[in-house]
């Protein structure tokens, strides 16, 4: 711990205690939140190594990952900055050897020249690795940009969707901008009992658009499901077997689906997939407010039931997915350890 | 310290163009944190801790309001400290609220050890002008996780739209006998059914679910316009959003004690104030707001935030920086580092701490366990709070319990619902603990009237010194309660001597039994009964009439009875006439408290005479008892100088016969070795002072004749009266023994 200084302690606690309190809506928000925060802890930092550095950042890491262990969005971009600054450090190996073994030619005190140099290097270094941040940080807000190149090849004119994750903005925009090239009617899921009122939002906004809306209850899924062209589900966050988390209540939509042979696509930015694997489900879900499933005025009720629990979120296996549609193209579940593997060191997939 | 009212006044000046209350401008957003409940509801347990401190689900309460206040957007909270003021402050010193730079507010202790009352603390904060625009006043054991902003919005509209506006109080909705309700300050509001208007506040004297009735002064309703709800389905949970008057206001009345029954109750009735008190009730179902006032709440809250009702905060938030809890399915939570037995049994809404190790065959249902605790084998707990470093050894069994930090329990011991181990207690093996039997490590010394005094100076020695030896006077017992091992007192809450004390606030508050009023649990305590109904009456005073037209039955489905008033008054006035002749007041100060508790109490003479002869009585027993008098000389200085007092209670022939009839009774069942001695003595003095007259007293003889072996003495002196006509003869002649 002894990394933290205060200076980079009070940069985090901040950002920390907001994550604990659940106050930062959204994931893309959490996702930019966190890319901000380590842009800030970089270029506050003192490292003389780089290496130093990515200790630093792991265990801001470990910190975060503890005001929060739920949510796998705020390690993704933690694990996506180490491998940037694992990326940089490569290419500056790549580069070095070339000069050293020019200069080993001529000079014997080769250590103490790397050394002076990587010391020049320092401020080059910060300054590399904070516009990788940026990059990141616009990749992170122009995810639906990416996602609407695609939106045209994969909904057809007169086509029925039904989605169940009307908390997603990504899917909103995906079939909005759809709207401007095709006709099709989006089946809404009223996703009871938590976040009602953001689905008839959702719902609204797409009729605004011009989209032939049908907002149904959760339990008429089956029964709709033969008529479904395509279900496309939001994600909270993609592991590398393929897997996902959702929305409550999407894996029974997938089952269906699969019951029907209907094609599920999942949706979600780049920043979404995860290096982890889904080892247990019981650490992996989120279970919120019980108030939402029973009111909690109805005493009896609530005095003689042993369990209320509401969980925030479903599991949904690799076999019940038919593509990812991510910002930088379609993959299928199977593929996802590749794009995985591109994007983040196996040596940060255990912070700790 | 920020200037007083200067910047108030300085930021309407530049917004006048809108409109005049638009005085919130002042960026910073206070808030004031009662640490201390004036209560002693939570003892044995406050006598060590303060209650803000209290571990709930192993997090001490005064993080949940901290953490509420956080979330509110505060800028700056006061934590008004009086009793165990010290902890507070060390523990906040400590917290990361006052360590870090990046507190969501700046935090400051006052030192308020004056205040015995939530009104002294509000006088306290008037005069040190901390106030500097409207504030949120919170008790430090509110658990909630409202969205502030809703209720923040809801006052400053209506603050514009109503000038009178000064208190925004938050209600939550609750059926009356849900568990998180308080069951010992019930209250029913009624509101304006449009505005959400608070125009009226009555609490009801309805406890385990027995009587509820409540009566509303017409006069009161005449003003409203509109229709208004009277609502008993509130949790009235100590958070309000009050503007700068309301500490003023406390200044003004210097007797308000309480927040609601005292001072909302006084606004909403005065006709000078004119000001206007809303309710905003938190509509979302997600939305939580409770307070833990007693254990019955303690253990519901407790259950709620297990079971997730209070979400986000819950265990696995972790408010604590180096609390570590996981969730698992069935509202399990653990800690790093727990080492459970392969064979033990973790049931349902359980958490347990980190460093504790429970033993093979244990089973842990619906309770939490603190931290480095140490379970034996087969140990069965079922919705018990075990604090830290607690032991329980192998074969116990604990049900519905509370066991401090520190505490250790012997082996085969059985812990019956409602009881309470205090800290650092050690209970032998083989023992059984009764319901709601209280143990603490020390004996909790208080000295006579300054109650709270004593109190909190005796919890500080206690910390330090531990008396090794058992006090002899109670090592019988007390061997009995918690074995040849053991160390322990009984707990017995000292109501009847709190009885004394002159404020009936304290003496109501000062209730301080286990009670689980849940359903399924006896409450054998007709305490509370005793208590809330002693609080009616004192709301009642100002109203002697009894609507019934306007009694509201709750929809509990309750029936209505006044026994308990009169038994109340029968407490109350022996209280009272015993209290005037410990400390020798002049009769005319006795006679108007007595006449008091009679009005407000609305019971008849009859009560008052009986209660008069049975406080005399008690003394002259006392003397007696104590052998610091005789019989004789007990009974001729008590009814000598006491007896006139009947002058004033005694106004008809027929009402002499029922005094002497009532005398004749209460002497009856006094021993028999001196009970005629003080009857004679009685009738006598009566004779004496003129208060019965002669006939009245023949009437009261004949009535019975002298069968009775009391009236034996007595019957010469009758004699005596049938045949002197005469009376300047001398009294002493008719002397016998």
């Amino acid at each position: 711990m002894s990394l933290i200084t205060p200076e980079i302690k009070s940069l985090i606690d901040p950002v920390v205690s907001s994550l604990k309190r659940h106050q930062i809506e959204g994931d893309q928000e959490i996702a930019l939140a966190i890319a901000q925060l380590l842009m800030k802890v970089i270029s506050a930092a003192r490292w003389t190594n780089t290496y130093d550095l990515i200790s630093i950042i792991r265990q801001v890491g470990i910190i975060i990952h503890k005001a929060y262990p739920r949510k796998i969005i705020p390690g993704n971009i933690v694990r996506r900055v180490l491998a940037l600054i694992r990326d940089e450090i490569e290419t500056e190996h790549e580069n070095t050897p070339m000069m050293s073994s020019m200069f080993s030619l001529l000079s014997t005190t080769k250590c103490e020249v790397r050394e002076d140099h990587s010391k020049k290097q320092m401020s080059d270094m910060r300054a590399i690795i904070i516009q990788g941040i940026r990059d990141l940080v616009d990749e992170i807000t122009n995810v639906s940009e990416g996602l609407e190149t695609m939106c045209v090849d994969l909904i057809h004119d007169n086509e029925v969707l039904l989605t169940p994750t009307p908390t997603s903005d990504t899917v909103l925009n995906f079939l909005i901008k759809a709207r401007t090239k095709r006709n099709f009617t989006v089946l809404v899921m009223e996703n009871y009992p938590n976040e009602i009122k953001k689905a008839h939002q959702f719902a609204k906004t797409l009729a605004q658009h011009n989209i032939e809306t049908v907002l149904i209850p959760d339990t008429t899924t089956y029964a709709v499901m033969s008529r479904v062209g395509k279900v496309i589900i939001g994600t909270n966050a993609v592991f590398a077997n393929g897997g996902c988390l959702s929305n409550s209540g999407v894996a029974n939509v997938v089952e269906c689906a699969k019951e029907h042979k209907t094609p599920v696509f999942a949706v979600g930015g780049l920043y979404k997939l995860s290096p982890l694997y889904p080892f247990s489900r019981d650490d992996l879900i989120e279970v919120g407010n019980s108030g939402h499933v029973l009111n909690y005025d109805d005493f009896e009720l609530v005095d003689n039931v042993e369990v209320v629990t509401n969980p925030l979120e479903d599991y949904i296996p690799p076999e019940h997915i038919d593509i990812f549609i991510t910002n930088i193209g379609g993959f299928a579940p199977s593929f996802i350890y590749r794009i995985v593997l591109d994007n983040y060191k196996v040596e940060d997939n255990k912070l700790e | 310290m920020p200037p007083k009212s200067k910047k108030k006044e300085a930021s309407p000046v530049a917004t006048k163009s809108k409109s005049k209350k638009e005085i919130v401008k002042d960026d910073r957003f206070q808030a004031i944190v009662l640490t201390d409940s004036f209560q002693t509801r939570f003892m044995p347990l406050t006598a060590v801790k303060p209650r803000c401190l209290l571990p709930l689900a192993n997090v001490p309460l005064i993080e949940y309001t901290l953490e509420f206040l956080a979330q509110a957007g505060v800028n700056e909270v006061y934590l008004m400290c009086s009793s165990h003021a010290d902890q507070i402050q060390t523990y906040i010193e400590n917290s990361k609220w006052s360590q870090s730079k990046n507190s969501p507010f700046h935090i400051a202790t006052i030192m308020s050890l004056e205040s015995r009352s939530v009104g002294d603390a509000m006088r306290d904060l008037d005069n040190r002008g901390l106030i500097s625009g409207d504030f949120l006043l919170v008790s430090g054991d509110v658990v909630t996780n409202m969205d502030f902003s809703k209720c923040l919005n809801f006052h400053r509209a209506k603050k514009s739209s109503d000038k009178d506006h000064m208190v925004t109080m938050v209600l939550n909705q609750a059926s009356p006998l849900h568990r998180t309700r308080s069951y010992i300050e019930p209250a029913t509001f009624i509101l304006d059914k449009k505005t959400d208007r608070c125009l009226y506040y009555q609490g009801i004297p309805s406890v385990d679910g027995k009587k509820t009735s409540i009566n509303i002064d017409p006069e009161l309703l005449e003003d409203i316009e509109d229709e208004f709800v009277i609502r008993n389905d509130l949790i009235d949970c100590h958070v309000d959003i009050c503007s700068p008057q309301v500490p003023q206001i406390f200044q003004e009345n210097f007797d308000y004690q309480t927040l609601r029954s005292d001072f909302v109750k006084g606004v909403l009735t005065s006709d000078l104030l004119k000001k206007t008190i809303y309710a905003y009730i938190t509509e979302d179902s997600s939305e939580y707001v409770a307070r833990v006032e007693s254990w019955g709440t303690y253990d519901a809250v407790s259950q709620d935030i297990l079971a997730r009702w209070c979400y986000p905060i819950v265990p696995d938030s972790n408010l604590i920086e180096d609390n570590s809890y996981n969730y698992e399915f069935n509202n399990i939570y653990k800690e790093d580092k727990v080492i459970l037995a392969q064979s033990c049994k973790i049931g349902t809404s359980t958490s347990i701490g980190t460093k504790t190790v429970v033993g093979e065959g244990t089973c842990i249902k619906k309770s939490v366990v603190g931290r480095n605790c140490k379970i034996g084998d087969n140990v069965i707990i079922n919705n018990s709070y075990i604090w830290d470093n607690a032991v329980i050894k192998d074969n116990s069994v604990l049900e519905h319990t509370i066991v401090a930090a520190n505490a250790e329990i012997g082996a085969n011991v059985t812990l019956n619902p409602g009881s309470v181990i205090g800290f650092n207690v050690i209970i032998g093996d083989n023992k059984v603990i009764g319901n709601n039997v209280r143990i603490v490590e020390s004996q909790i010394v208080r000295e006579g009237d300054d109650f709270n005094n004593s109190f909190s100076d005796s919890e500080d020695e206690e910390e330090h010194a531990k008396p090794a030896v058992v006090i002899p006077d109670f090592a019988v017992e007390d061997i009995d309660l918690v074995g040849e091992q053991g160390k322990g007192f009984m707990y017995v809450s000292d109501r009847e001597e709190d009885e004394d004390f002159d404020e009936s606030e304290s003496v109501a508050d000062s209730y301080s039994g286990m009670i689980y009023q849940m359903k399924h649990l006896n409450v054998s305590d007709e305490s509370i009964a005793s208590i809330s109904n002693r609080r009616t009456k004192r709301r009642s005073h100002s109203r002697n009439r009894r609507y019934s037209a306007n009694s509201m039955i709750s929809d509990g489905g309750f029936i209505t009875d006044d026994d308990g008033e009169e038994e109340d008054f029968t407490k109350e006035g022996v209280a009272t006439v015993a209290r005037a002749i410990e400390n020798n007041h002049d009769i005319d100060t006795a006679l108007l408290e007595l006449n008091t508790l009679r009005m407000s109490m609305n019971v008849t003479y009859h009560e008052v005479r009986s209660v008069t002869v049975q406080a005399l009585l008690n003394k002259i027993v006392e003397f007696v008892s104590t052998d610091t008098l005789k019989p004789q000389e007990a009974g001729t200085k008590i009814f000598n100088h006491w007896g006139p007092m009947f002058t004033r209670q005694v106004f008809s022939s027929e009402e002499q016969v029922d005094l002497l009839n009532i005398l004749e009774d209460k002497i009856e069942q006094l021993s028999s070795s001196y009970n005629q001695v003080i009857l004679f003595l009685a009738v006598k003095t009566l004779y004496d002072l003129d208060i019965t007259e002669e006939e009245n007293i023949l009437e009261w003889w004949d009535a019975k004749g002298d069968e009775a072996e009391v009236r034996q003495l007595t019957s010469k002196f009758i004699t005596w009266l049938q045949e002197a006509d005469e009376e300047e003869d001398t009294d002493s002649d008719s002397d016998e023994e």
